[in-house]
């Protein structure tokens, strides 16, 4: 196995809402290898979306990282100083956002961004700057010529490409991408999905990829982890995931997406219920209130994340039940929404 | 171009609304109490001049052909001689209007270079002890009678201190040879600094509010948000991302300013006995001199006008999402 | 489209209060509805407070006029006027010109702005691109001349006054109703109020006028400011009425007998403090009455 780039240990961010801590993440654990495209999935509210922002240190103002380490290349991102984390942003860890439209400023033509970014943040000179946005641009298959438009003038995917571009400027070591294809149709979000792969293969990139969409994980992801109510439930090689899942989220997940590849003809069935509120999460496992197979155990203990086969972590007390628990789950009628 | 039409159809939708105020003009000024005809003509006028006035404006027809000959003589610049300064009334307007647009910019000017960085800063303070003590202060200056403001000034600064002339554009005896050595002689400018510093203080209120309330908005958006993940630094974040965007309708709202500042400047000038439009209409109105009275409202309502045009084309001018469409 | 629609259980005048319920939670509101009150209260009770007529010209015991007296001199708490006339007495009594104009000239603003914001925006077509002219040329007419071309050429008196700014100052209001009653007309139960066959003067009143209340209340509470500067300006420059003290005409009292370079600041500052305190409680309530029905809007 490559060198791992990132490791996230135990973290846990909250969010003060009034009085209260809300816990968004909690004591969440998992390594990105170098060159690797590692998938964060989940439902919305998981806390993959806050993980995401963690790694930029720029979290909302009523966040904070109240415990845990991400060692990214032997520096902890979570202790360093924020001169320090600056030093690194966007030089080391860039990001594609979800929204491409409203994450490029409307006033300023798309060139002027891209340039901002490799003068102030890489120190070029203008024309050095000039030549390696149509290098950028070339690399993500837009044209050129375009780099005098502003953004609104671009389409939905040319705007993600341009996101891309712009995330690769100043060839980082690890690219968070934040949903980057979910507000495009199908044939769109493939091309932008194969581009992606194919830089980070050229370029030996670190990717997380955050997504609710489990298709997108099966189409492009090496590694997966799965993230439920802020926790961290499953953790594995991608097609160790798709195949012999542990988790029973990850099995309902895989039935309730349809394949990016045969454009989904399956019946899709979704997990009946809605995450718990985490204000007050519920006490043992966090799933067992919509898990068809949770026990006493389960409503009573919270299972911790356990390397249950070889670098295959999972946080289920019936883990070692989970091919036959796999048989049962395949049929809609056990998520109680079959009809 | 497409950006055209929609101006095109606004300009022709203002021209028609001038039309309306002017008609407005003419039934207020022939509906008055009192003879029709003393709406131009004053009795102490020789009767070769009554005379002339009467054929000029055909004051002897009835209403609907008056009209037709007050629009016409409008539209060649054509209204009237003043009854005090026996001038012509385009003439006396256009002497005083300079004075009047300076007054009316350099305290907007300042007013909006103050009210632009307050609320910028306002915002970026949001929340705090500074901010909770200075947003009332700011509602009270717009709460303030400007000619009170304008009487504070004057007492402290000029009677009690001495700083300043009390009123006028120059002192009495001196002269210029150009207009341009006028406007920028010490002398004409110690005397604008209390006037232009009233209505400056009175309109930051407008500019400042906006920024603030555009600056937090702005600062909640995605691309302000990626800036910092981007690692730039705090000044190009809050300048080049959040600043720029929170201006684009404080600007557009520069324009319409100009146009209610100058309904304002009517008392200020009263006030510092500024020789401008407002303190003329005032004056005229007082002394019953109807056309001065009709020709500086007049001219007060095409730079409203205007103004309200200028507003659109720069807020189109000024985004780029209307102007590259 | 801020939504201000009201739950429609309740009926009649029930509903109205529920519409146009103050905003007191909010500190800087309640301060503005507490000054109110005693604007109000001193309106009301002035004759009882001043003690003094305030076009009285006073003399001293020793029969000299009472003219130029500072402040606690003879009794008189903020001082006399050049004519002998008795500062506080004034104040005491502009406070009731004000509450007159302040209060008519919103209440025709937002009647006017309302019904006009109602037809254009329900009937839609020919009758709302008429009165959006109308909104647009009275958009173009500068307001304080208009209002003094008007004051000065008619009866001095208050109505006259009020009656000019009415006439441009529904523009505001007009167009906000407008745009609030388009909203409401797409809602399902006006349609189905309509399908049901409910007439068009019924739907208004009992489904729309409902909705629009709130927003011409808060329309009608800026009008108020807007109205007592305006007045306090028409006075100022000669064109009030005579028989009435209002606090302009106090402050053109004190400019026209040289009060500014006799450094009499206890004549003129106390009008304007006046009248700052109340234009700036109606900012209060009218922006804390903003948050109520617009919360987004609020930082």
């Amino acid at each position: 196995m490559a060198d791992t780039l990132l490791s996230i240990q135990d973290l846990s961010i909250a969010y003060q809402v009034g009085a209260l801590d809300v816990v968004a993440v909690s004591e969440a654990s998992f390594d990105v290898p170098q060159g690797a495209i590692v998938g964060l999935v989940g439902e919305s509210g998981c806390g993959k979306t806050t993980m995401a922002r963690a790694l930029t240190r720029v979290i909302a103002d009523n966040a904070r990282i109240a415990a845990g380490a991400m060692q990214f290349a032997g520096q902890d991102l979570a202790a360093m100083s924020e001169r320090e984390m600056n030093n690194l942003r966007w030089r080391d860890i860039s990001f594609i956002p979800q929204s491409a439209m409203n994450s490029l400023d409307p006033v300023y033509r798309v060139e002027y961004q891209i340039l901002e970014v490799l003068r102030d943040r890489g120190g070029m000179s203008k024309q050095q700057a000039r030549a390696r946005a149509v290098e950028l641009f070339e690399m993500v298959g837009i044209d050129p010529g375009r780099l005098r438009d502003f953004p609104h003038q671009f389409s939905g995917g040319m705007r993600q490409r341009a996101a891309i571009a712009l995330a690769l400027a100043l060839n980082p070591k690890l690219v968070v991408a934040d949903e980057p294809v979910t507000a495009l149709d199908v044939i769109i979000q493939r091309q932008i999905l194969d581009q992606l792969r194919s830089l980070q293969r050229d370029l030996g990139l670190s990717v997380i990829m955050v997504t609710h969409d489990i298709s997108v994980v099966a189409y492009i992801c090496d590694r997966t982890v799965v993230m439920y109510a802020g926790k961290v439930v499953e953790n594995c090689d991608t097609a160790t995931l798709l195949n012999e899942p542990l988790h029973p989220y990850t099995m309902g997940l895989k039935n309730a997406f349809p394949d990016l590849q045969s454009a989904g003809t399956g019946v899709l069935t979704p997990i009946a219920g809605s995450p718990p509120d985490l204000i007050d999460p519920p006490k043992g496992c966090r799933f067992a209130p919509r898990c068809p197979f949770a026990t006493e155990l389960c409503r009573s203990t919270e299972p911790p994340l356990t390397e249950a086969a070889a670098d295959h972590h999972v946080a289920c007390h019936r883990a070692d039940e989970a091919a036959t628990l796999r048989e049962v789950a395949q049929d809609p009628a056990t998520w109680g929404t079959a009809a | 171009m497409s950006t055209l039409k929609p101006f095109l159809i606004r300009t022709l939708q203002l021209m028609l609304v001038l039309w309306a105020v002017v008609t407005i003009l003419f039934l207020m000024f022939r509906l008055m109490p009192g003879n029709p005809l003393a709406a131009y003509i004053d009795p102490t006028f020789t009767a070769e001049q009554q005379e002339a006035l009467i054929r000029q404006f055909g004051l002897d027809k009835p209403l609907w052909q008056q009209y037709f000959t007050y629009l016409g003589n409008l539209l060649q610049g054509e209204l009237g001689y003043s009854f005090r300064y026996r001038t012509p009334v385009a003439e006396r307007i256009m002497l005083l209007l300079p004075n009047t647009l300076i007054l009316t910019f350099s305290s907007l000017i300042v007013a909006y270079t103050f009210g632009i960085l307050a609320g910028a800063w306002l915002a970026w303070k949001r929340n705090s002890r500074f901010e909770a003590a200075a947003l009332p202060a700011v509602l009270a200056t717009r709460a303030m009678p400007e000619f009170w403001l304008g009487m504070v000034l004057l007492a402290i600064f000029s009677f009690s201190l001495g700083w300043f002339p009390a009123g006028g554009t120059r002192s009495a005896g001196t002269s210029y040879d150009s207009l341009w050595q006028l406007y920028t002689s010490a002398n004409f400018l110690s005397h604008l600094f209390l006037p232009m510093m009233t209505l400056a203080i009175y309109s930051q209120g407008l500019p400042l509010l906006l920024m603030r309330s555009n600056m937090l908005d702005v600062m909640k958006e995605d691309f302000v948000t990626m800036a910092k993940i981007k690692g730039l630094s705090p000044s190009a974040v809050v300048i080049r991302h959040g600043a720029r965007n929170a201006l684009l309708p404080v600007m557009t709202s520069f324009a319409i300013a100009v146009g209610y500042q100058l309904q304002g400047n009517v008392v200020v000038e009263s006030v510092f006995s500024w020789p401008g439009l407002g303190r003329e209409l005032v004056n005229a109105v007082a002394a019953s001199d109807y056309p001065l009275a009709q020709g500086a409202f007049l001219m007060i309502a095409i730079v409203v006008i205007t103004m309200n045009l200028i507003a659109d084309l720069l807020y189109t001018f000024l985004d780029p999402r209307i102007s590259h469409a | 489209m801020p939504d201000t629609s009201v739950k429609a259980t309740s009926s009649g005048i029930a509903r109205i209060f529920e519409a146009i319920k103050l905003p007191v939670g909010d500190p800087f509101a309640l301060a503005g509805l507490i000054i109110y009150a005693l604007f109000i209260f001193t309106a009301i009770a002035a004759p009882l407070i001043a003690p003094y007529d305030p076009t009285e010209i006073l003399y001293t015991e020793d029969y000299d006029l009472a003219s130029d007296l500072l402040p606690g001199e003879e009794g008189h708490i903020l001082g006399t006027t050049s004519l002998g006339r008795d500062i506080f007495s004034q104040i005491v009594w502009g406070a009731r010109s004000a509450l007159l104009v302040g209060f008519t000239a919103a209440f025709m603003v937002a009647f006017i702005g309302s019904v006009v914001g109602l037809l254009a925006g329900y009937f839609g077509g020919r009758v709302d691109a008429f009165l959006m002219r109308l909104a647009d040329v009275a958009f173009g007419i500068p307001f304080l001349p208009f209002v003094i071309v008007i004051s000065a050429f008619s009866e001095p008196s208050i109505w006259n006054t009020v009656i000019a700014m009415a006439l441009v100052l529904w523009r505001d209001t007009g167009r906000v109703i407008r745009s609030q009653v388009l909203s409401l007309r797409s809602r399902g139960y006006v349609e189905a109020a309509r399908v049901v066959g409910s007439s068009d003067l019924k739907i208004i009143l009992r489904h729309i006028t409902p909705n629009i209340l709130p927003l011409s209340f808060l329309y009608g509470s800026i009008a108020i400011g807007w109205a007592i500067l305006t007045e306090a300006s028409i006075s100022f420059l000669g064109f009030g009425d005579p028989d009435a003290i209002s606090w302009g005409f106090m402050l053109q009292d004190a400019f026209a007998s040289q009060a500014l370079a006799r450094q009499a600041y206890h004549w003129f500052i106390p009008p304007g403090l006046a009248i700052i305190l109340v234009v700036s409680a109606g900012f209060f309530i009218s922006r804390g009455y903003e948050n109520l029905l617009f919360p987004k809007l609020g930082r």
